[in-house]
This record gives C-alpha cells, sequence and structure tokens, in this order.
C-alpha cells in the first residue's frame, strides 16, 4: 500500500509540474486557483483542525501577506517571490500579536475574537492610506507570464501539504490532537498546550501569508473590501470540512472539489451564488460534518495519517 | 490644523453614544439570550435584524405605516422566522461544537441576505419620517435618534419582565443557567429553545424597525450588528442578562469618544482593543455576579 500511494503521490506531482507546458492559460490560471485554496484550507486544517480551536478569521493573515508583499514591491522595489514569502513574517508576527493574549480563550470566544481581528485588520488598512492606499489599494504591474506563479503557488500548496503530514506523524501533532479531544486532560499530562497552541497557530498563519503574497503579484491590484472577505475564511473552512478536517488529504479533496464543482455550476447561476453558497453550508454542516475522508477512515478503516 | 476638544463636544459624545447604546442593549439581549440557553452564536442575528428594517421599509413605503407603530408587525414575524430556523435547523446543533452552530448561522445568514438582494434589490432605502433635532443647551439631540432609544429601553425593559416576572422568563433563566438540571426540573428544554431564539429573532426585528428610522436600509446591513452583540455580551458577561443592558450602553459611549476624538474609522478597532482586554483581563464580564 506504501510504496503504490508514494508512486501516486509522486506521478500527480509530475503531472501537475509538467502540465503548464501542455494546457490552455485558462486551465493554469484555474488551478492557480485551487492551489491558493489547497493552501488556505491546508493552514486553516493546522490550527482548527488539530487542535479544535476555530479561527474565524484566517482570511486575517492572507490578507496582511498581499499587503505585505504589494507595498515591498511597490514601495521598496523587492522582486515579487522574496515579497511573497515575507508575507509569512509579517502574519505570523500578526498571528503572535494576537495568539499569545486569545489562545487562552475557550470555545466561540476565540473564534469571535478572530472574526473581530479580520475587521479590524481591515479597518487599519483602510486608515492608513499613505501606505496602502486606503480604500482604492494598491496596484501592481501586470505579470507577464503565468508559469513561475504557478510553480510558487504549487509550492506552498505542496510545502502546507507536507507541512500537515509532518505534523500529524509527529509527537508535536499527537500532542495538537490531545489538546482537541481534551484540553484539561492533556494539561494534567503534563503538555505545555499554551506554548504548543500557539506554534501551531503561527504555522498555520504563515501559509496564508505567502499565498496571500503571491495572490497580491497574480491579481496585480488588492483592495481592503476585496482582499479581507469573512467569505473566503468561510470558504477555506467548509473546504476542509467538506474533506474531512484533521485530515492530511482532507484540505486537499475539499479544495479541489468545491473549486471545480464552484467553476462548472456556481458560475452559471450569477445571481443566486450566494445563495447556492449558503445552502451547500448548511448542508456539509448538517449531512457531512465529519468530511469526504473522516467517512472513508471510518468505513475502511485508513490509517488516521492520510 | 489643531481641533480643540471642549467640555461640551465630549458631553456630545457621551450622550450620542447612550443614545446608540440604548439600540445596542436592546439587539445584543436577542444575542445573548440564545447565546445563553443554547450556546449558539448566531450569526443570522444581523440579518433578522435586516428583515426587521425591511418590514418597516414596506410598510412604511406601501401602506404608509408609522415605522414606530411597526414594531408591533415586525416582532411577532420575525418570533416566527426565528421559530422556524429553530425548529428547521438550529435545533441539530444545539449540541455540537461551536464551529458547527456558526458555520450553519452563517450559511441561514447569506442564503437569507442574497435573497432579499434577489427579492429586493441592494439599493440603498430609507424611511425619512422623523428628521431634526432639539437643542438642549450646548448639545443637539437628534429627534429619530431620542424616540429610538426611549423605544428601544422600554422594550429592554418589557424583555426583563417577561425574564424575571413570568413562568416562562423563569424557565429560559433556568435553562441557560443550568440545562440538564432545567430538564430534570420538568422544563421542557426544546420548546424554550423555540421561545428563546423567536425571541431572539423578535428582538432583532425590533432592532431592525428603529434601525430603519436613523440609518439607510440594504440587505447587507445587518453585518455590523453581530459582532457589536457579542461585544456587549462579552462587556456584560455571558449569561448576565442585565450586565448586556449595561454593556450596551458602555459600548455606545465607547464609540461616541472614539469617533469624536480619534476618527470614525477607527471606532471599531478601539471597540475590538476593549474586547480583547475585557476577555483577558475579567472573562466573566465587567459586573461579575448578577446584578
Amino acid at each position: 500500500m506504501k510504496p503504490l500511494a508514494w508512486g501516486i503521490g509522486l506521478g500527480i506531482l509530475a503531472g501537475l509540474a509538467i502540465m503548464p507546458f501542455f494546457v490552455t492559460s485558462y486551465i493554469v490560471t484555474f488551478t492557480i486557483q485551487i492551489f491558493m485554496w489547497i493552501a488556505l484550507a491546508g493552514s486553516w486544517n493546522l490550527i482548527s483542525g488539530f487542535t479544535g480551536y476555530v479561527s474565524f478569521g484566517h482570511v486575517a493573515f492572507f490578507g496582511t501577506g498581499a499587503y505585505t508583499a504589494a507595498i515591498l514591491i511597490l514601495k521598496a522595489g523587492w522582486p515579487w517571490f522574496p515579497a511573497g514569502l515575507a508575507g509569512s513574517v509579517t502574519a505570523a508576527a500578526l498571528a503572535l500579536i494576537i495568539g499569545y493574549p486569545c489562545l487562552r480563550l475557550r470555545g466561540p470566544y476565540f473564534a469571535i475574537a478572530m472574526l473581530g481581528l479580520n475587521e479590524v485588520v481591515r479597518a487599519l488598512v483602510s486608515y492608513f492610506e499613505d501606505l496602502t492606499g486606503g480604500g482604492s489599494g494598491i496596484s501592481l504591474p501586470p505579470i507577464l507570464s503565468l508559469q513561475p506563479v504557478y510553480y510558487a503557488m504549487g509550492g506552498v500548496a505542496l510545502a502546507v501539504f507536507s507541512l500537515t503530514y509532518l505534523i500529524i506523524t509527529s509527537r508535536f501533532g499527537l500532542r495538537l490532537l490531545s489538546i482537541r479531544e481534551d484540553e484539561l486532560a492533556a494539561e494534567v499530562m503534563g503538555i505545555p498546550t499554551a506554548r504548543l497552541k500557539l506554534y501551531a497557530f503561527l504555522l498555520s498563519a504563515a501559509g496564508p501569508g505567502i499565498a496571500g503574497g503571491f495572490y497580491a503579484w497574480y491579481a496585480s491590484h488588492i483592495e481592503p473590501l476585496g482582499t479581507f472577505p469573512l467569505l473566503t475564511t468561510i470558504t477555506m473552512i467548509i473546504m476542509c470540512l467538506f474533506g474531512g478536517k484533521g485530515t492530511v488529504l482532507g484540505p486537499v479533496v475539499g479544495a479541489s472539489l468545491l473549486s471545480i464543482f464552484q467553476e462548472l455550476v456556481w458560475a452559471r447561476f450569477l445571481f443566486v451564488h450566494q445563495a447556492i453558497f449558503g445552502a451547500l453550508i448548511v448542508g456539509v454542516v448538517l449531512l457531512m460534518p465529519k468530511g469526504i475522508l473522516g467517512v472513508l477512515q471510518e468505513r475502511y478503516r485508513l490509517p488516521r495519517t492520510i | 490644523m489643531p481641533i480643540y476638544i471642549t467640555g461640551p463636544m465630549l458631553l456630545q459624545g457621551v450622550v450620542s453614544g447612550l443614545l446608540a447604546g440604548g439600540l445596542y442593549a436592546m439587539v445584543a439581549l436577542g444575542l445573548a439570550l440564545v447565546f445563553g440557553v443554547m450556546r449558539v452564536i448566531n450569526l443570522a442575528h444581523g440579518t433578522l435584524l435586516m428583515l426587521g428594517s425591511y418590514t418597516t421599509y414596506w410598510l412604511f413605503a406601501l401602506y404608509g405605516m408609522n415605522p414606530f407603530l411597526s414594531l408591533f408587525l415586525s416582532f411577532p414575524i420575525l418570533f416566527v422566522v426565528g421559530g422556524v430556523l429553530q425548529k428547521v435547523f438550529v435545533h441539530r446543533v444545539v449540541n455540537a461544537p461551536e464551529l458547527s452552530s456558526l458555520l450553519l448561522t452563517f450559511g441561514i445568514s447569506i442564503l437569507i441576505a442574497n435573497l432579499a438582494m434577489l427579492g429586493w434589490t441592494s439599493d440603498y432605502r430609507s424611511v425619512e419620517f422623523l428628521t431634526g433635532s432639539f437643542l438642549l443647551g450646548p448639545i443637539a439631540l437628534s429627534k429619530p435618534r431620542l424616540v429610538t432609544f426611549g423605544l428601544a429601553l422600554a422594550i429592554t425593559g418589557l424583555a426583563f419582565l417577561l425574564l424575571n416576572k413570568t413562568k416562562i422568563g423563569k424557565a429560559i433563566r433556568a435553562t441557560s443557567q443550568q440545562r440538564d438540571v432545567a430538564q430534570v426540573c420538568g422544563i421542557n428544554v426544546r420548546r424554550i429553545d423555540l421561545i428563546t431564539f423567536g425571541l431572539g429573532a423578535g428582538l432583532a426585528g425590533v432592532g431592525g424597525s428603529l434601525v430603519s428610522v436613523m440609518f439607510s436600509i440594504f440587505p447587507e446591513m445587518g453585518q455590523v450588528y453581530v459582532f457589536k452583540s457579542f461585544l456587549v455580551i462579552v462587556l456584560g458577561g455571558a449569561g448576565n442578562y442585565p450586565g448586556a443592558f449595561f454593556g450596551g450602553l458602555i459600548l455606545g459611549v465607547v464609540e461616541g469618544l472614539a469617533s469624536l476624538l480619534l476618527s470614525a474609522q477607527l471606532s471599531e478597532v478601539i471597540a475590538y482593543m476593549l474586547l480583547v482586554i475585557v476577555l483577558l483581563v475579567r472573562p466573566t464580564g465587567l459586573f461579575r455576579g448578577r446584578i
């Protein structure tokens, strides 16, 4: 089983690596979107899927990364690649500032504190007009070739995926899961829960930071309303939940399937697009809270580490 | 150009804040009841408020009904809407982890908001009924805000009468204190859930009716109220309903002063910092114990 899984994985990876040379730019653009969602859903999974602390404002890290990269490119003349990577630094810094106090809050309080954080970062971005261009945002030069962004975003998705696998197979991962199952018991067992939650939170903020940085370059225009929508947070949560939270492959499966579904179905119903999404959320929460991977794991006794 | 803050300006900030706070308190009480009884944060609370606003708007635009009288319709209408939502969806997540209830109510919220947009377009609408203001010494009191404040206080008072003096109110308070024990004592907690959700939705609807005479009406108008209401709950302490009332007034004053002294944009940031500080220093709310 194991060599087979590795073979399939490497085959898909090789296929994705040579794909941009053979397909239309529409497909390349679409795949960049999927990569981005895999990175976002996978990162959300690191904190919320593993520890059970629901981050309801994860898009704040994405937006912070996007603004960091855009400002570095425009005002400091950085090349786009290091500017995108720098997005992870500011996103993780924000996660440290907010996670240190707020990860002590349990249950819905943490979720709402994160929801508020997103609104606050957006308000601050709009307020500091000199740096961020206020409500009208920042425009970057249009990109000349999609392929570098394709590989960069693919790299982020792969990194988040690999990180998830490394974590779930490590002691660190087991400790995080123990926090999710019973935090008090974990603490009694001598697990430094506060520190571990913070580490997981920093890791889960770094991925969206870089993805946001590359997104800014790829979209070549960012503004506060489009960069910090609550809907983006919800989308990454639903993708993760649909695939299976707390699993390695879940976010990948969920992000890919829902992106394809979105492209094929929603795009045709422009006006009821959000209503369908609302119904989808209600459906996923009520009918399949464990997600595709969760159901498969239970039914076929698959290992926990997929 | 430096701006000098004078005493009357400060007083004006406090008074405007208090007037806004009365409304926050009433809307937040609805969210607090649902949260207290079911541990569900209803992210659709603001959307229900929006439905209340549209109720008032249509009654005013089509039949010329006095917006302040339409409260008597928006409350029962939203009570029924809330009851249906609870019966069909929300009761399934009452004992589930918070992720389920947050996502579920968010899904309901964008579903309703989107349908409202389809049906009524996303144009900004307004109910121009009462304008102008009284002058009281150096302070200007806007008439619609004053009337709204009075009505919000009266309705909050009625809600407290219901909570404190009636059997149903007692059952609601008991369920929010200890769900299991309440059930053992013979309270039908499912029925209490239903009534509470209806009551919460009704209060949101009344809030919407009152908001509609002051601000523009559009399908996504309600979003800001969810976070503000939650902030009020935290200030007052979860499950402490009188605390929520004072929490609303405090939030109003803080916002009023912040937009006077700093900028209206930053008042949200100040309110958020207030939330984080209170959660960290006094997670049980500013009014520990019951008032």
